[in-house]
Order: structure tokens, then sequence, then C-alpha cells
């Protein structure tokens, strides 16, 4: 599982990359990307999202 | 080959905390670079833009090209609906963020910082000369002293060694827009709390003159739940001014915990809010990021001579800022831990009953404190605690 960014939704607030544990979203420059070897699915992102332009979606990564 | 390019002093993020470093910084005779992600800062404003007379002296002179509308009044909303209100504040101001960002940035440039928008810093090292180097499209940009006022995202801080990761209990998730409507007072800040309104935070009202307001709500992370902030808008707007026409409507994050500690490494200070320098209480931080700025300016300045920067010189920075603002906000944080952490419905009702009869021109912040905090004895201690 990895945080995937809505990107015709956001409004590149950087709330979630603020709220990053293991820093796996960036800013790039405007709406944020995220690393999903990075990211550890904690799911703070999606949850502090003022307009729920993020979820967590299962990846092709083998963990 | 990208350009390289070299500084004394170079400035990451052009808002009210950076802009003010590389006025102060280019002022006190140093080689500045002021980089900004966007190609036209302060839009769109992620602000309630509202900062009170003494928050705004304390760092520069108020320009009446700024100010939107001048507020004499607060008006307090209870989860319930009772209404209380001072009559009689201190003089506040809400600003046009995108008029006010953009003069803040020309005084910089106006005292000889080299201004580059549309340039995000992708990262940053230090190189074997001592310099650290900022990395971005447009070439390389090299300085002994890096002020980093990259915002809610702090992601440079980051890079350079911090964890300025937030805790949820320490984030607002806002969302803000523009409002018209005709029960608009143009005098009159309004601030409702509830948990039914805006969990663990509170939504405002601020007028921007002839009718209209900036309106927004925070939502304390630990109660969010993705897009609430933006529902709870969408309610309270209905609610409130039923049938008002909005736009401008964004979001934003606000951080309500701690300043960062440090505040430097090595040739490295933070600013603003990606030092986390903000009201934790009201979550008002452009007094605190202009201060911020100022100060982290003036010491830089100071510091950096020739092609060097005494680093010991730099922990000026955060003596100044501990001793001063500092400490108000290390208050504002243990008040909001009190007040906005929990549902506190029913302590604000029973807060506003007791003040809704009262004459609102002899209401002022400290009788609502002291009066309320003498029916409360253990929050009392808590509080005394804190004023000491």
């Amino acid at each position: 599982m990895a945080a995937k960014v809505d990107s015709a939704a956001c409004d590149a607030c950087g709330t979630c990359v603020s709220v990053c544990p293991t820093r796996a979203i960036r800013c790039a420059p405007e709406v944020p990307v995220v690393d999903e070897g990075t990211c550890i699915a904690c799911g703070r992102c999606v949850k502090v999202c003022p307009i729920a332009a993020i979820r967590m979606e299962e990846t092709n990564r083998i963990s | 080959m990208p350009e390289t390019r070299t500084y004394q002093i170079t400035v990451v993020g052009a808002g009210p905390a950076g802009a003010m470093a590389a006025w102060r910084a280019a002022a006190g005779g140093r080689r500045v670079c002021l980089l900004e992600r966007k190609s036209r800062v302060g839009t769109p404003v992620r602000c309630g833009e509202g900062i009170g007379l003494k928050g705004m002296t304390a760092s520069l002179d108020i320009d009446k090209r700024w100010i939107l509308a001048t507020v004499s009044k607060a008006c307090f909303v209870s989860p319930a609906g009772l209404r209380v209100t001072l009559a009689d504040i201190d003089e506040s101001y809400v600003i046009d963020r995108t008029v006010f960002d953009a003069d803040l940035v020309e005084r910089a440039r106006d005292a000889g910082a080299e201004y580059f928008p549309h340039t995000p810093v992708t990262g940053i090292a230090r190189r074997e000369d001592g310099r650290y180097r900022c990395v971005t499209p447009r070439g390389a940009f090299d300085a002994p002293c890096v002020i980093l006022a990259d915002g809610i995202e702090s992601n440079l801080a980051r890079d350079a060694g911090w964890d300025t990761s937030l805790k949820l209990e320490d984030l607002e998730s806002c969302a803000f827009c523009h409002v018209t409507h005709p029960g608009i007072a143009d005098d009159t800040v309004c601030f409702h709390v509830g948990s039914g309104q805006a969990p663990g935070g509170f939504a405002w009202v601020f007028p921007r003159g002839k009718g209209r307001a900036n309106v927004g709500l925070g939502v304390l992370g630990t109660f969010c739940e993705p897009g609430k902030a933006r529902r709870c808008l969408h309610r309270f707007v209905e609610s409130r001014f039923p049938g008002a026409s909005a736009d401008d409507e964004h979001c934003g994050g606000v951080p309500v915990g701690r300043w960062t500690r440090p505040l430097v490494r090595g040739g490295i200070m933070l600013a603003g809010d990606a030092a986390r320098q903000v009201n934790s209480l009201s979550g008002a931080g452009i007094g605190y990021g202009l201060y911020a700025g100022r100060l982290a300016g003036d010491v830089a300045a100071r510091a950096c001579s020739g092609e060097g920067c005494d680093q010991g010189a730099l922990q000026q920075y955060q003596k100044e800022w501990a001793s001063g603002l500092g400490i108000q906000q290390d208050r504002s944080y243990a008040l909001k831990s009190m007040l906005l952490t929990k549902n506190n419905d029913a302590f604000f009702d029973r807060i506003a009953r007791a003040f809704a009869r009262s004459d609102p021109k002899r209401l002022n912040y400290k009788s609502i404190f002291l009066r309320t905090f003498a029916r409360h004895p253990l929050m009392m201690l808590k509080v005394l605690r804190l004023f000491r």
C-alpha cells in the first residue's frame, strides 16, 4: 500500500507533506508526489487532507 | 551546464518570513538571493489574513494599501450559539496577503536582494568549501548562510537534518473562502468554536470590506477525516450565510505545535511556518513570521562577512526568539493543549453563558480569562505556572 495523490483534485497546499513521518511526500514543485518506496502507508496524509485529494492504493511493489 | 551563482546569504521562500529576512539581510549590506517556488508570491492566499496592530508594528510600519478592514470588535460564538462580544479590542487589521507579500518582496529587492520567482529548490547540500548549495532547475545557488522559510511543508529543513514532521495534534487542517453577504460587519472579527463547527479548532469570519469576508476554519489533525475541513466549511457557510456566494476556495495547513528546536544548525536557520513559529492557540502566523524573518535577517547580516559566515554568531537568532515571541508561543501552546485538544463544548457554553449579558465595552481578554479561571481552580493553577 502507498498514498496516491489525485493531482486533478489537489490544491497543492502542502498539509500532507507536513505530517509525513518518512519524508515520502514532496511538492514537486506544485502537486505533491509520493515515493512508494519510502511510504509506510501510515495514512496520516490521507486523514489530514482538507479536501480528500489523497487515498491509499495497492501498489505493485514486492514487499 | 547549469549556472552556479554565489551569494553571502540564500533565503528560500518569499512569504512574509522569507521576504522580511531577505530585506533585512540585504539592508545590512549583504549579497542576498531570494528563491521562490511560485511564479507569483502570495497567490493563492492560504491564510485568514488577520493581524493585530502590535504584531505588525513589532516588525514594520503599516502601509494603508495593505489594509482591507480595520477591526475594533471581536465576537465569540459558543457551540450552542451564545455570542460574547468584546467591543474594545486592540486595533487589528485584515490585510490583502497578495498585495502585502508582493510589497515585501519589492522592499527586499529595493534593498538589493536578487529575487528569483518560479525557482523551486529541489535539494540542499553542504559543499567542501563550507558553502551550502541550493539546487534548482535554474542552476545552483551557493552561500555560506541559508535561511529556510519554505512554509508548512518544510521540505528543505528535513533535507538538512531536522525532523519537522508534525504530530496530528499539532496541525490544523484548514479550508477557507471569500464570502459576500449582507450579514458581514466590516468592523468585527468573529470566532465560532464547537465540535459541530470545527472540531479541535474554530471557524473565523474576518471582514475584507464591502460586505465581503475571509471565512475559514481549522480542524485539529487528531479529529480529521479525509476532506473534513472542506465539508465543515461548506456546512458553516450554508448555515451562517444562507444564500451567500462563496469563491476563492482554498485549503491549507497551519502548524500549531511548539517552535522547532534548534532554530539554527551550522549555517542554516529556519524561519516562519517552516520553523513552526505560529501562535498555537489562534493559528496567527503573519506577525510571528515577520518577527522571525527580521531577527534571522539581521543576525545573518551581522554574522556574514567577505566569503564566510560566523556560525556561532547565528545562535543569537534563537536566543532572541526564545526570549521574545518564543515565550508567547510556548504559552499559547499550553493554552491550546488545554482548550482545543479535547471536546470542550460544555465548557465553552458555560463561559459564554457567564459573559453573554455583560456589557461588551467592559469585556476584555484579561477579564474573561480571570473570571473563567476563578471558577476552574485546576486550570487556574496550570495557567499561573505559564505566566510565572
